[in-house]
């Protein structure tokens, strides 16, 4: 540990912040590239890091589980309200109520059969995923079920990336280590941000094209 | 490995068409307008430019409540001013009749009910709610709130009835520094429930720059197809009306909205000819897909270069980007491309070899060569032969045709020289008993022998015909010359 951590330490500054706050440019980054680079779309930059962190709080098995449900019946609820034509905010409002209480259902059923370690997830984690469903909502009007749901599992694929990262103790040391390395992230993302080049997923969509030529 | 990356270099990605062509040519003010459908509609119209008449807007919860319904036309089509990826369109085809004895107008929407391209019915009261979602935003980017206008419909035009499910086929040209680079036909299809988006699985069709004729195609955003799924719809080969007209459009729009990198969406209506749809500042990439052609490579050829007029910008892109057509197409059909007049080596008897001009004509089943040809290809000995025979007993109708034919190749095939087969032709100027022999040529480095009856053609201005019998192995290009 540096003597710039021990110092913030000293001053009251708990080390898990510090270490989230360091880490966060990182998972930031690691979404720009994705993006850019890969091709992998996601609900932007906010809700994939979001749910990364979200993440650390529930565990990887819970917060698959929890998040793969609210899209689930984020899906169905949209499904059946579809037919009421009814305004955007009242009906993203519907869709965190059905949402909510399938949550409680869930804990509830998963204290029954003795899974208490669903329950004893903290608050806060489960809100956050709980609200991604106006992202989803969201896309579904602007792009449609199918692309939501794309986008959907592309935000779960970066959130487990985030979350085997952040669980990486070489790299938690690293940052504890060097904080200074996390400036490392701005010419990268300059970079990133000037890349013209095409990202790997459209080499698989021009594939009959780069047959071609 | 290294070479595809190569490769790639041609296509244009998001991330290129984002910053090095959109954030440079299309600034904030010249996006605004083109999300802006009404405005850039009045623009547009303001120059010149053909659009589709705007009928009525509505703007406002009141002034929906006070539209007159009875003002709309029989036929239109309703959208959202800020819309995007043809959502929220709504286009009806005419007014439903209603039964002269009915309710006289107690409320004023009572007797207006609109009939849709699927003969479902609409009414006031549907179309109010619809306008409603509109102006809540539902449909434009970022839900923000939206204006909702009235338009003429356009009309089909009858090339496009067979490819086009419901909807308007329109075409979408890339414009880049006054020179229109890259070009597709769009067919909207059952999936796209007749709009011509790509992106809702509408069909994207390859345009030839120079020709106007459509090469390959893509459904929806990836798959590569050769026809119209479920039918047998050929999507190569449909030659585009006003091909030059819709590029200049393009062009003029380009200039006239000041986008630097424009997608130009120009539709064909059956009156009007081309007229302009719509202005994109962020054209989709799947053109490239349709083309089967790198569009960054072809905006990195038209950079920097000056093109003073529009007139000259359409016909460099015409020169860059076109004329590859003919090679593609050969290699598509595996057929040979030749116009409607060709040459044709004939190898006649002993050795002799004739090049003559010939007609293609597809009206014709066989092919046909002049007496007088036929004579100096060495087959004097077969006419003689076969002008002695008397066909007096014969009555030559269309009913005798296969019974004529079949005696006399019976009692003739042996005796005389080289005959292979009779035919019987009835034409406007009587009917006609000619003799069928077997010949060799050439026509477009293809040889083929043929059977080719003997007529007299001294009349005509060519002095051989070949019939679609023997053009199975080519395509006809009307403008091509030999």
């Amino acid at each position: 540990m540096t003597n710039l951590i021990d110092s913030f330490v000293s001053q009251g500054v708990p080390l898990e912040t510090i270490a989230l706050l360091l880490m966060f440019p990182v998972i930031a980054t690691l979404i720009a590239f994705l993006r850019q680079v890969v091709g992998i779309k996601a609900f932007g930059i906010y809700t994939p890091s979001i749910i990364t962190f979200a993440f650390l709080g529930t565990g990887i098995k819970y917060g698959m589980a929890i998040f793969v449900s609210v899209i689930l019946v984020g899906m169905i609820t949209r499904i059946i309200i579809q037919k009421l034509r009814i305004l955007y905010l009242p009906r993203v409002a519907i869709n965190l109520t059905v949402v909510s209480l399938s949550i409680l259902f869930i804990l509830v059923i998963g204290g029954y059969f003795q899974r208490t370690g669903l329950a004893s997830v903290s608050i806060f984690p489960l809100l956050i995923m709980i609200t991604i469903v106006e992202k989803f909502v969201a896309t579904q009007i602007e792009k449609g079920n199918k692309t939501a749901f794309l986008l959907a599992i592309e935000t779960l694929i970066i959130a487990i990336i985030g979350y085997y990262l952040l669980n990486w103790d070489f790299f938690i040391n690293s940052v504890i280590s060097y904080p200074w390395i996390i400036l490392l992230t701005l010419p990268i993302n300059i970079l990133l941000g000037k890349w013209t080049g095409l990202r790997l997923t459209e080499y698989v969509r021009f594939r009959e094209v780069l047959k071609k030529i | 490995m290294f070479e595809i990356f190569k490769k790639g270099e041609k296509i244009l990605g998001m991330n290129a068409r984002n910053l090095t062509f959109i954030r440079p040519c299309n600034l904030k003010q010249a996006k605004r307008l083109a999300d802006n459908k009404i405005l850039s509609k009045k623009l547009l119209k303001k120059s010149g430019l053909p659009v589709p008449e705007l009928i009525a807007q509505i703007s406002s919860q009141e002034e929906l409540e006070n539209f007159n319904w009875n003002s709309l036309p029989d036929s239109f089509a309703l959208k959202p001013n800020g819309g995007f990826g043809g959502e929220g369109i709504v286009v009806v085809y005419g007014r439903k009749k209603t039964s002269p004895n009915g309710f006289k107008d107690s409320e004023k929407n009572q007797n207006n009910i609109w009939i849709k391209a699927d003969g479902s019915l609409i009414t006031a009261e549907d179309l109010k709610s619809h306008i409603q979602n509109i102006l809540e935003g539902s449909f434009s980017l970022s839900n923000t709130p939206d204006v909702a206008f009235f338009e003429e419909r356009l009309q089909l035009l009858k090339l496009f009835k067979p490819y086009a499910f419901k909807g308007i086929p329109d075409i979408r040209v890339i414009v880049y520094n006054k020179v229109p680079v890259m070009a597709m036909l769009r067919l909207p299809t059952k999936d796209s429930e007749g709009k011509a988006n790509l992106q809702q699985g509408a069909i994207g069709v390859g345009i030839d720059l120079a020709s106007g004729i459509t090469t390959t195609a893509v459904l929806g955003k990836r798959k590569i197809i050769e026809y119209i799924p479920k039918t047998r719809m050929l999507l190569s080969g449909i030659k585009i009306p006003y091909w030059n007209q819709i590029l200049t459009l393009s062009v003029r729009a380009q200039e006239v909205s000041g986008l630097g990198f424009l997608g130009a969406d120009v539709a064909i209506d059956k009156e009007k000819g081309p007229v302009f749809l719509e202005l994109n500042a962020r054209p989709g990439l799947s053109i490239q897909i349709a083309n089967l052609s790198g569009l960054k490579d072809r905006l990195q050829r038209v950079f920097g270069i000056s093109i003073k007029s529009i007139e000259r910008g359409v016909r460099v892109g015409m020169n860059l980007f076109g004329g590859e057509i003919e090679g593609e197409m050969e290699e598509i059909s595996g057929r040979k491309l030749i116009g409607t007049i060709a040459k044709v080596k004939i190898s006649g008897k002993n050795g002799k070899e004739i090049e003559v001009e010939a007609k293609i004509d597809t009206g014709a089943y066989s092919s046909s060569i002049d007496i007088d040809l036929a004579n100096e290809l060495g087959f004097s000995e077969t006419l003689e032969k076969f002008s002695a025979i008397d066909l007096s007993s014969y009555s030559v109708t269309p009913e005798n045709e296969q019974q004529i034919k079949k005696e006399l190749v019976a009692k003739y095939k042996d005796t005389i020289a080289d005959l292979e087969d009779v035919s019987v032709i009835f034409s406007a100027n009587g009917s006609s008993v000619r003799p069928v022999i077997s010949l060799p040529f050439i026509l477009d480095k293809i040889s083929t022998t043929a059977n080719v009856n003997i007529a007299d053609r001294k009349k005509m201005r060519y002095r051989m015909i070949i019939g679609k019998k023997n053009l199975g192995k080519f395509l006809i290009d009307v403008n091509k010359k030999y």
